[in-house]
């Protein structure tokens, strides 16, 4: 166990990084500040537009100065009631579970893979990626998961869609391979230590930045994920709070379209709606969220310069 | 003394097989996952030689292809009938290689610059804005790039006019597009590729810089000799994969975002766009679907197996399988 | 040996899963039950076994809707229905989910009774009728619409009869019930009265027509400066309205390839009754030139020649009324709702009669799944509901004293806040002329029966002699495939004026066509259509 112990100390012990030159240092914070800057700005449009009165953009169009202001996007939404909060809880619930589950589940297969001694791997490496590659469509997949696995109106029938993803097993397996020295295993298995227990107490701690990525995408799957719930629920109380939005705004989108088949009642309702505004704000109810967990993942992802201060 | 070594063998041999046994437990919770929602709908993809019919004495999926009539290669053939079949395979390709090349450098080149960052607030913060467009929806994109080129009120549209120009007709004109589609796709993926060579220079020891210090290299030399073999498995696996998706275009991008405008089909048009006009005008044969995505995975199969023979060559450890 | 023992572990497991999925479901689901209705014994438990039912429970997937909470309604639905032996169990689909759920639903044989269908939605009714996933309701061997369903079937106008009829998997036959609404087709010059006195021309002026609209927007121009468009269009429609053509059913979606020409003097009969090469045609061409023009001219907003643009800027005009012509595909009373919604006084100017095409009739029908397993019971209940007052109004209304209330002239006021969380799509709903009309309705019809004004209207509208005619794709879907991505690049550029040179792109288009195989496609849809009318006698 000693050795082991020394491997880890050594490989954490702090470390003296020279910085790149000034020039350099400048010209990165331009390119990577700019084009941050790039990226945020449309989102702040995004929020502009969200405010705007549906008769500015008509007349002006998108405009960072709109004409006039106006919260008919939020009194909109708000008919949507307790079942706005009722789906934001879902969509929390199946994002937390979801990845949690996903990511054990993508750990392990992968560890497995980056295993040498494993007798199985290559064939279990051909058996997940394949399936990225060939698939039997919508349909099959509907009624196996429907009518044999009965995901149908329950949390599981989201969760379980997206489980597994094998590009991510393949990540992983990568990620273990640049991190993870192949001595410590053995070293490991020398100490007599169970494989599992290997596992999550000496390869997982420090497969960190990896798996807070995997964790990362998951998470974003789960929580944008509208179209397994359009398959799958049908009844408000396990509605997520994207196909929740999604519906809203294809029905909005529908109705300004088809207002001819649908007669009057419809017709008035597409007129009263402010589409554009709406949608920008929907956005806005996805993002913030999410947003705000980015921090969490990133922690463990951006680490690299202050390896040193975290001292086991 | 034989009896000793016979029972250390043995112990081995159960050794070996329990090590064994736990790491087909570990796999096997995907495996199964795997079988039950991939390898068993599989049985759809027979359908892509049919001419699917629905059973009307006793509906179900599997009567319906049993009962079904087999076709042949007939179910493809819409992908070859048309006279832009050249067309959309030479823009699909080519955008793809195009991007999978310049997304690499750029991404890898981000990921670099951001890790040489000392303030980890800033480097943080720079990192969580690059992720801002990865939220939004391809739908909410093209809104923007309407809100920049729309012909009427578009910000750049005004610009050419104050300056006294003739404002360029932008959803008429292909000229510009694969530049706008090269920018925006670039724009919108770019924070997530870089995430994930972030994380893997994060991952990298620190004793290995240490060491390259202690030897007098020099930033450059560290990137060089350390940071970029380290990330080499990542860039090659991420280049497998997407080698392997180059007859798959992003049908958001192509399609929303040039507004499915008419007269920049010759630059926008690609085997998705070609493929879902098809299937909404012939009312969504499920034969023809499953044909085309069939006709993509395969060739994107066979260019995947290229990509990982060469990469197995210059470097073993590297390649997918 | 090992690899055995790992296959048989592998299997154990998966038999594991098996077992733990299948019987997950009962236990994780927190679906609220369906309320019971009182009068209902037999509602069934998952403990116990159920009780022998006499009950048949019907599921409906409907259209359009926009339901969230339909407890109290099934309640009072079931309760009522119950004494006709039917449990009713609705499938609220909507916009959002509808054309998904419900193809991969037929394609897989799910076990629903009834299916919304039409011509415009993905379960598109003739495709599907010939694909084989609705019953024939007027099988001669039995025949569910005389035996069971003649209530219905007799009040029904002939001309919506004969547009449900079509070619299907059992033959020549009726696959759907036709829903009672808004049936015929009457394309309309949408005019902004107020501007267009204002300008100091009437509606004579536009009543000359397209060609002559070049002096009202000239002088629109002058008055309201450089950015207004006058002329506010749906490319395809403002087609159909010039040359007289219809909708093909069938046809490649969105784009039609293919022309029917109407006598516009009187409807009821065709030009020439041979369908022909749409973009080929020198009517096409004069159509395409005179539009340029007026685009050039700066008459058409040019959002309009960009298909995900239009509609957004269309609504937009309209309701600012910052437009002087539109086109419009009327519906009974439009011209009444624009007036008061837009604040302006709209008048509606036909290009032609009504009629009925088979778009038209096939608007909103009711199909019977191959896949139900009672299929007589579900033509009695589709026979009720369409002719049971009480059981369609409290379907499409919901609760009297709840969800809306009768004022004094028995007229339909809703009561919003209810309403909102039911609200079926009420045109999708069948037979709608036994509704109590809302009182917006009424007011169209002072002093009248609103439904009998309506029903003379749409019986005033005559048939033309293809109606229930559709294009059997199967032959030719290639081609149409093909066809529709050369239409969809040329087709709305040329048909709102949007194109640089008109000329060379029509002719680029012309030569892309023929290359794709349109001669093969109007052969094939010429051929169809003459043992259509043959079988149609």
């Amino acid at each position: 166990m000693s050795t082991l112990a020394e491997t880890i100390k050594f490989r954490k012990s702090k470390l003296n990084m020279n910085e790149v030159k000034l020039p350099v240092k400048i010209l990165i914070h331009i390119l990577v500040g700019g084009f941050s800057i790039l990226c945020i700005i449309p989102f702040l449009f995004v929020i502009i537009i969200a405010f705007t009165a549906e008769s500015s953009i008509s007349e002006i169009g998108y405009s960072f100065w709109p004409n006039a202001w106006s919260l008919d996007s939020i009194t909109y939404l708000a008919k949507l009631g307790k079942q706005l909060w009722v789906s934001y809880g879902n969509s929390f619930l199946i994002t937390i579970v979801g990845t949690i589950l996903s990511v054990l589940m993508c750990v392990m297969y992968s560890y497995a893979l980056f295993r040498k001694d494993f007798k199985f791997r290559g064939f279990f490496t051909m058996f997940s990626f394949f399936t990225t590659m060939f698939g039997g469509g919508l349909a099959p997949t509907y009624m196996i998961c429907k009518n044999l696995l009965g995901l149908s109106d329950n949390y599981a029938a989201i969760i379980v869609p997206l489980l597994v993803n094998p590009f991510n097993i393949i990540v992983m397996r990568t990620f273990f391979r640049t991190s993870v020295p192949y001595e410590l295993i053995e070293a490991a298995s020398v100490d007599g230590s169970g494989e599992y227990r290997t596992l999550f107490e000496i390869i997982v701690p420090i497969s960190k930045p990896g798996i807070a990525t995997i964790a990362l995408l998951n998470a974003l799957a789960y929580w944008n994920e509208w179209f397994i719930p359009l398959l799958y629920i049908r009844d408000a109380a396990h509605t997520p709070l994207q196909f929740l939005l999604y519906r809203m705004q294809a029905q909005v989108d529908f109705l300004a379209k088809n207002s001819g088949i649908m007669g009057p009642e419809a017709t008035k309702l597409a007129q009263n709606t402010p589409k554009n505004s709406l949608r920008m704000m929907m956005v806005v109810l996805v993002v913030i969220p999410i947003a705000c967990a980015y921090p969490f993942f990133q922690r463990y992802i951006i680490s690299g310069l202050t390896i040193g201060s975290v001292k086991e | 003394m034989l009896d000793v070594l016979a029972a250390k063998k043995t112990g081995n041999k159960w050794a070996k097989r329990k090590k064994t046994l736990l790491l087909i437990s570990m796999v096997a919770p995907g495996a199964i996952w795997l079988i039950l929602l991939r390898y068993l709908p599989m049985i759809g993809i027979v359908v892509a030689f049919q001419k699917y019919k629905i059973y009307s004495k006793a509906p179900s999926l599997l009567n319906n292809i049993i009962h079904s009539q087999f076709n042949g290669l007939g179910n493809f053939k819409f992908l070859f009938k048309t006279t832009d079949s050249l067309k959309m395979i030479r823009n699909t390709l080519l955008y793809n290689i195009c991007w999978i090349i310049l997304m690499l450098v750029v991404a890898v080149t981000f990921a670099i610059m951001i890790n040489e960052i000392t303030q980890k607030l800033v480097a943080k913060t720079y990192q969580t804005l690059m992720f801002f467009p990865y939220f939004l929806s391809w739908v909410v994109v093209s809104y923007f790039v309407l809100a920049f080129l729309d012909p009427t009120s578009g910000l750049l549209t005004n610009l050419q006019k104050s300056l006294g120009q003739v404002p360029t007709r932008w959803y008429n004109d292909p000229k510009p597009w694969p530049f706008i589609l090269t920018i925006t796709n670039l724009w919108k993926g770019l924070g997530y590729s870089s995430i994930l060579y972030l994380a893997t220079i994060t991952g990298i020891s620190a004793s290995q810089y240490e060491a390259a210090s202690i030897d007098g290299a020099s930033k450059w030399q560290q990137v060089i000799h350390v940071t970029l073999p380290h990330l080499r498995p990542m860039i090659l696996l991420l280049f497998i994969i997407s080698i392997g998706k180059v007859f798959n275009a992003d049908f958001g991008l192509f399609y929303t975002v040039p507004m499915d405008s008419g007269p920049l089909y010759p630059v926008t048009q690609v085997i998705d766009t070609y493929v879902y006009r098809a299937l909404m005008a012939t009312g969504g044969d499920v034969g023809m679907s499953t044909a085309a995505s069939l006709f993509q995975n395969a060739v994107g199969f066979l260019f995947l197996m290229g990509a990982n023979q060469i990469v197995k060559k210059i470097d073993e450890e590297s390649s997918l399988f | 040996m090992k690899k055995i023992f790992a296959v048989i572990l592998c299997l154990a497991m998966l038999a594991f899963t098996f077992a733990a999925c299948t019987s997950a479901p009962p236990a994780s689901s927190t679906a609220p039950p369906e309320s019971a209705p009182a009068g209902t014994p037999s509602e069934e438990t998952p403990v116990e076994p159920a009780p022998p039912s006499d009950l048949v429970e019907i599921s409906w997937w409907l259209h359009g809707s926009n339901v969230s909470d339909d407890a109290a309604v099934m309640e009072q639905v079931n309760a009522y229905l119950a004494g006709y032996g039917f449990k009713l169990k609705p499938i609220w689909g909507t916009w959002g989910d509808f054309d998904t759920n419900v193809v991969l639903a037929i394609n897989g044989g799910d076990p629903v009774d009834i299916y919304f269908t039409c011509s415009w939605s993905a379960d598109e009714y003739n495709a599907f009728a010939k694909k084989g996933a609705f019953a024939r309701l007027d099988d001669p061997d039995d025949n569910l619409l005389e035996q069971y369903a003649q209530d219905i079937w007799s009040i029904l106008p002939e001309t919506l009869k004969s547009g449900a009829a079509v070619n299907g998997d059992a033959g020549y036959g009726v696959y759907a019930l036709p829903g009672f609404k808004d049936y015929a087709v009457q394309n309309c010059w949408d005019v902004n009265v107020d501007r267009l006195t204002e300008l100091g021309f009437t509606l004579d002026d536009v009543k000359k027509g397209f060609d002559s609209f070049g002096d009202i927007f000239a002088a629109a121009k002058e008055k309201y400066g450089n950015d207004f468009y006058p002329f506010l269009i749906e490319g395809a429609v403002l087609e159909r309205m010039v040359t007289n053509t219809i909708i093909v059913t069938g046809d490649a979606g969105s784009n039609n390839l293919l022309s029917y020409y109407l006598d516009p003097t009187d409807v009821s009969k065709a030009v020439t009754g041979k369908l022909v090469n749409k973009f080929a045609t020198p009517e096409y061409e004069a159509f395409v030139t005179k539009v340029n023009e007026y685009y050039k001219a700066g008459y058409i907003d040019p959002a309009m020649a960009n298909t995900s643009q239009a509609n957004d800027a269309r609504t937009a005009h309209q309701t600012a009324g910052t437009y002087l012509i539109g086109t419009q595909s009327y519906s009974f009373g439009y011209e009444v709702q624009a007036s008061a919604e837009r604040g302006i006084e709209v008048a509606m100017v036909p290009t032609t009669e009504a009629y009925v095409d088979t778009t038209g009739s096939q608007g909103a029908m009711m199909a019977i799944s191959s896949a139900s397993a009672h299929k007589a019971d579900t033509m009695k209940f589709l026979n009720l509901v369409n002719t049971d007052p009480k059981l369609m109004t409290l379907i499409a209304y919901g609760i009297e004293g709840v969800h809306y209330n009768l004022n004094a002239d028995g007229n339909v006021e809703f009561v919003t806040e209810e309403r909102n969380k039911y609200t079926p799509w009420r045109n999708g709903l069948g037979n709608v002329t036994i509704l109590p009309p809302q009182q917006g309705e009424a007011d169209l019809a002072p002093g009248q029966d609103f439904w009998t004004v309506f029903k003379d209207y749409y019986a005033s509208a005559k048939a033309i002699p293809a109606l229930g005619w559709a294009l059997d794709q199967t032959p030719v879907a290639d081609e149409i495939g093909a066809l529709a991505n050369v239409a969809a690049e040329y087709a709305l550029t040329l048909s709102t004026g949007a194109a640089e040179d008109p000329a060379a792109s029509l002719a680029e288009f012309r030569q892309k066509l023929t290359d794709n195989g349109i001669d093969k496609v109007v052969e094939e849809a010429n051929a169809q259509l003459e043992a259509f009318l043959a079988a149609k006698g």
